[in-house]
Formats: structure tokens, C-alpha cells, sequence
């Protein structure tokens, strides 16, 4: 995750590097660290350095790195000669690279030729069976070719290795979710709250995975993760003040026959919508009315 | 001798500044030698997949407060299992590390490399200074010291006091 600092940095010197100013290469420097998808401005930038001799003299042994980043964001931008020329150079200077194999692997996925690229990284992954760049990219072009059972079964098998590589379970927990098989979306989301558990996300994707599987339980659970989520946000996430209400009203509708006694108290509906019509009237009072209505209906129903 | 002993500046300029230039030297070409001796080593599945499941292991046990206690349960039984738990090491096959050290032959190799590059250099500073540089006193103890760290200490020289280190044994220190 990129930290505030950090994000500051990098806005800064996107500014001076579109405007003109020199800086170039550490913007390149500072994408490549913090691994931000910027590829357009990457290519603009890093073909102005690589077209231009006496910059590239300048760079030494780093020239080959920029090679790499600018022949990925030329692929993203679908600039495929300019990638093709980058990848020849590295080619040239490197051959036998299992770098540069990966490189001519992501060439043949942006050209859409799934098979060999397919080939390519099969071969790759003989050597060197224990890359975990060469297995997401074989996922990743079978989730590009919509064949998900494929891509969560080498997702699986690469995670049977790799089980601490959050990435890849965050990836597994999205697919899961696409595919509506919410059980073990919920489990991926579990592994990714403990690997990470101040990260306020994971706790609101799994509050909804949780709302959707519906059943006491699990709102009951859903309310606690949005309450955590709201918790570590600062009170500041509207989609967890929303989550909260929904859970309370679930619960209400869903308990009316039970003559249980109140185990939740009522108080953090009312706090939850209090906040809301808070947040609203500050950010979108147009919409106040709106959600007043609706925040009867719940508590209502 | 009771008297507090002065360093000659001869003895400074001509000994104890080249000989600590020369230490710091050899200490830096060790480094150098030890690196390029390392053996690139391949990953092994095993070793790669016990690591992570290490790490994974760890964050349950640092953030079993934050998923439903049931969740935690199956995932403790998964990890350590009777049958097919993954951390579980049936009593039997335990080894203790040092035996693993000395089956595995790559270790071995590896820990024999580093001794030696350790040793030979050691010998040949030794043999080294003390050719060259003997005979003469270099540094005084301030605690007192029996009769029969003479033969260790002052190899050369006879004196009647045993806390005046001659100039090999400083070089001792540096290795």
C-alpha cells in the first residue's frame, strides 16, 4: 500500500515531469518502487530518455531496467512495435534471460496469441519451477481468456506453495466473488484480514461477502467487521455506516419471530444513522431527504 | 617497571600505523574472497513452501482475534493436525538441526568454505607479522598477569614483567 508521503511524492513529480521540468528519471524510479500502474506517462517519459543517446549514456547499467519498465508500459498502452523494439534490444544485450523469457511471454498475452504465450510460460516454469511472477501470469491470461475454473485452479495450486502472498489470495477473493461462490471468497478475505489486519478494506469486502450469505450469523458478523471497518477509518466510511443500518433492519426482520431478548443494542443503528444525515448535509445535502426516507423505511421494516 | 612506559614515535610511524592499515585491508579482501566464493543456491519447493507456511502460521496466531472464532478452529486443525497437519512433526522424524547440518551436503560444503577462508588467511597474517615485526614493545596491561602467559604473550623478548605486550599479540586482536 502506498503510504501518504509517498503519494504526495509521486503527485509532485508527475507535475514537474509533465510540465517540462527535469526529473524525469526519478519519476520512473518512483513508479517502479511503489509499483503504480502509470503506463502512458511512463512511456512518454521513458521514451524520451531512451530516444536520446547522451541520456542513456548517462543512466549506465540502469538503461536495462528502463528497457523492461518502458517495454511493460508500451504493452499496457498497447504500443506493440515500441514494446517489440524494446524487448529486441534487451534480447540483443541479454540472451538466455529468463527475464527477458517473461518479457516475450507478456508480448504474445498482449497480442492475444493465448496458446503460445501459454507455451512460453510452461516452458519458462520447467526451469524455474519456483517463479511466482511466471504462475500469475499463467492465471492471469486465463482469467483474460474468462476461463475461471482454470484460473482458480492454478491459483489455487500456486497458493498451495505460496500460501503467504496476499496478492494472489486478495486476486482468488475477487474471482471467488465474480463467480457468486461467496463461501470461499469469505475464506480468502479471512486470510487477507490476517495477514493485514488494520486495512480497513478487507474488513468491509468481507462484512458484504458476509451480508450476502445472508443468515443470522453472519449479518450478526457482517455488523462487527462493518463496525471494525468504521473503527479503523475514523467514522469516515459511508458504505460501512450504510452496511451497519442494512445489518440492523436484517436483523430485526429476520428475528421478529423469536422471542429472543435484544442482544445487539439499538444504539448503534441510531449512532450509525445519525452519522449518516451528518455526512450527508456536509458532503451532498441535495441527497438528504432521500436518505432520511430511507433510513425510515429500515427502521421501520 | 613501575614507571608508565612511552611509545617510541619510530614505533608508531613505522608499526602500528601500516599494520593497521594492512588489517583493515585484509579484513576487506575477505569479504570480497567470501563473496565471490558463495555458491548461488536454487530455491528448494520444500524449503520455499515451509517458509511460507511459516509466515502464514504466524499472522494466524498474531490475528486470531479478528476472524470468527470457528474459522480460527478449522484453521488450527489444518495447521497442526494429527494426520495431515501441515506444522505437524510426527515424534519420530525430529531431527535436531545439527544433524541436519551434516547430511545435507551443500551445508556441509558451504560451512567447510567459510571455515577455511577464515583459517588460512589467519595463519598467513600471523606467520607474517611475526617475521617481520618482533622484537619490540607495543602495548602494556593495566592488569597483572601470571608467569605463564610469558610464553603466549612475549615471544622474543625477556622481561621481568609479564604486562608489556610485544607487537604480534596486538596484531592478534585486529584478526
Amino acid at each position: 500500500m502506498v503510504t501518504k508521503t509517498e503519494e504526495t511524492q509521486l503527485n509532485r513529480l508527475e507535475n514537474q515531469v509533465d510540465n517540462g521540468g527535469g526529473g524525469a528519471w526519478e519519476y520512473l524510479c518512483l513508479v517502479k518502487k511503489l509499483k503504480v500502474r502509470r503506463p502512458d506517462k511512463v512511456l512518454r517519459h521513458g521514451l524520451s530518455i531512451l530516444n536520446d543517446p547522451k541520456k542513456r549514456s548517462a543512466l549506465g547499467p540502469d538503461v536495462w531496467t528502463l528497457y523492461e519498465q518502458v517495454s511493460i508500459a508500451a504493452m499496457d498502452c498497447q504500443c506493440l512495435d515500441v514494446a517489440k523494439d524494446c524487448i529486441k534490444v534487451l534480447q540483443k544485450q541479454f540472451p538466455e534471460s529468463k527475464r527477458v523469457g517473461r518479457l516475450e511471454g507478456i508480448l504474445l498475452e498482449a497480442k492475444g496469441l493465448w496458446a503460445e504465450a501459454e507455451k512460453a510460460y510452461s516452458s519458462l516454469l520447467e526451469d524455474n519451477p519456483l517463479d511466482p511472477v511466471l504462475h500469475k501470469r499463467r492465471v492471469a491470461i486465463a482469467k483474460a481468456q474468462g476461463n475461471f475454473p482454470t484460473a482458480i485452479e492454478w491459483l489455487n495450486k500456486y497458493l498451495e506453495t505460496f500460501m503467504a502472498d496476499h496478492d494472489a489470495w486478495r486476486e482468488l477473493a475477487e474471482i471467488y466473488v465474480s463467480l457468486q461462490m461467496y463461501k470461499q471468497a469469505a475464506f480468502c478475505y479471512e486470510e487477507l484480514i490476517l495477514s493485514q489486519p488494520t486495512v480497513p478494506l478487507y474488513h468491509l469486502a468481507y462484512a458484504d461477502v458476509l451480508y450476502t450469505l445472508g443468515g443470522v450469523e453472519n449479518i450478526l458478523l457482517a455488523k462487527k467487521y462493518y463496525a471494525s471497518a468504521i473503527d479503523l477509518t475514523g467514522g469516515k466510511n459511508t458504505k460501512a455506516l450504510f452496511g451497519i443500518c442494512l445489518c440492523s433492519s436484517a436483523i430485526a426482520q429476520l428475528t421478529k419471530g423469536r422471542n429472543k431478548e435484544d442482544k445487539e443494542s439499538p444504539e448503534l443503528q441510531s449512532l450509525a444513522a445519525a452519522a449518516l444525515e451528518k455526512d450527508y448535509k456536509q458532503r451532498a445535502p441535495a441527497k438528504l431527504l432521500l436518505l432520511t426516507s430511507a433510513l425510515k423505511s429500515l427502521k421501520t421494516s | 617497571m613501575a614507571e608508565d612506559l612511552v611509545l617510541d614515535t619510530a614505533i608508531r610511524d613505522w608499526v602500528l600505523i601500516p599494520l593497521s592499515v594492512v588489517m583493515v585491508l585484509i579484513g576487506i579482501l575477505r569479504y570480497f574472497v567470501s563473496k565471490l566464493m558463495r555458491s548461488s543456491q536454487v530455491p528448494d519447493p520444500k524449503i520455499v513452501k515451509e517458509g511460507q507456511v511459516i509466515v502464514r502460521a504466524r499472522n494466524l496466531r498474531a490475528g486470531a482475534n479478528f476472524i470468527s472464532p470457528k474459522s480460527f478452529r478449522a484453521r488450527r486443525v489444518y495447521f497442526c493436525n494429527e494426520e495431515n497437519g501441515l506444522l505437524h512433526v510426527p515424534k519420530g522424524q525430529a531431527q535436531n538441526a545439527q544433524a541436519q547440518m551434516f547430511s545435507d551436503p551443500n551445508m556441509a560444503m558451504d560451512m567447510m568454505k567459510k571455515n577455511l577462508s577464515m583459517i588460512i588467511p589467519q595463519t598467513l597474517t600471523f606467520a607474517w607479522v611475526n617475521f617481520f615485526f618482533s622484537g619490540f614493545v607495543a602495548a602494556k596491561i593495566p592488569f597483572p598477569l601470571t608467569q605463564r602467559f610469558r610464553s603466549m604473550l612475549q615471544n622474543g623478548i625477556d622481561l621481568s614483567t609479564v604486562d608489556v605486550l610485544p607487537q604480534f599479540v596486538w596484531t592478534e586482536g585486529f584478526i
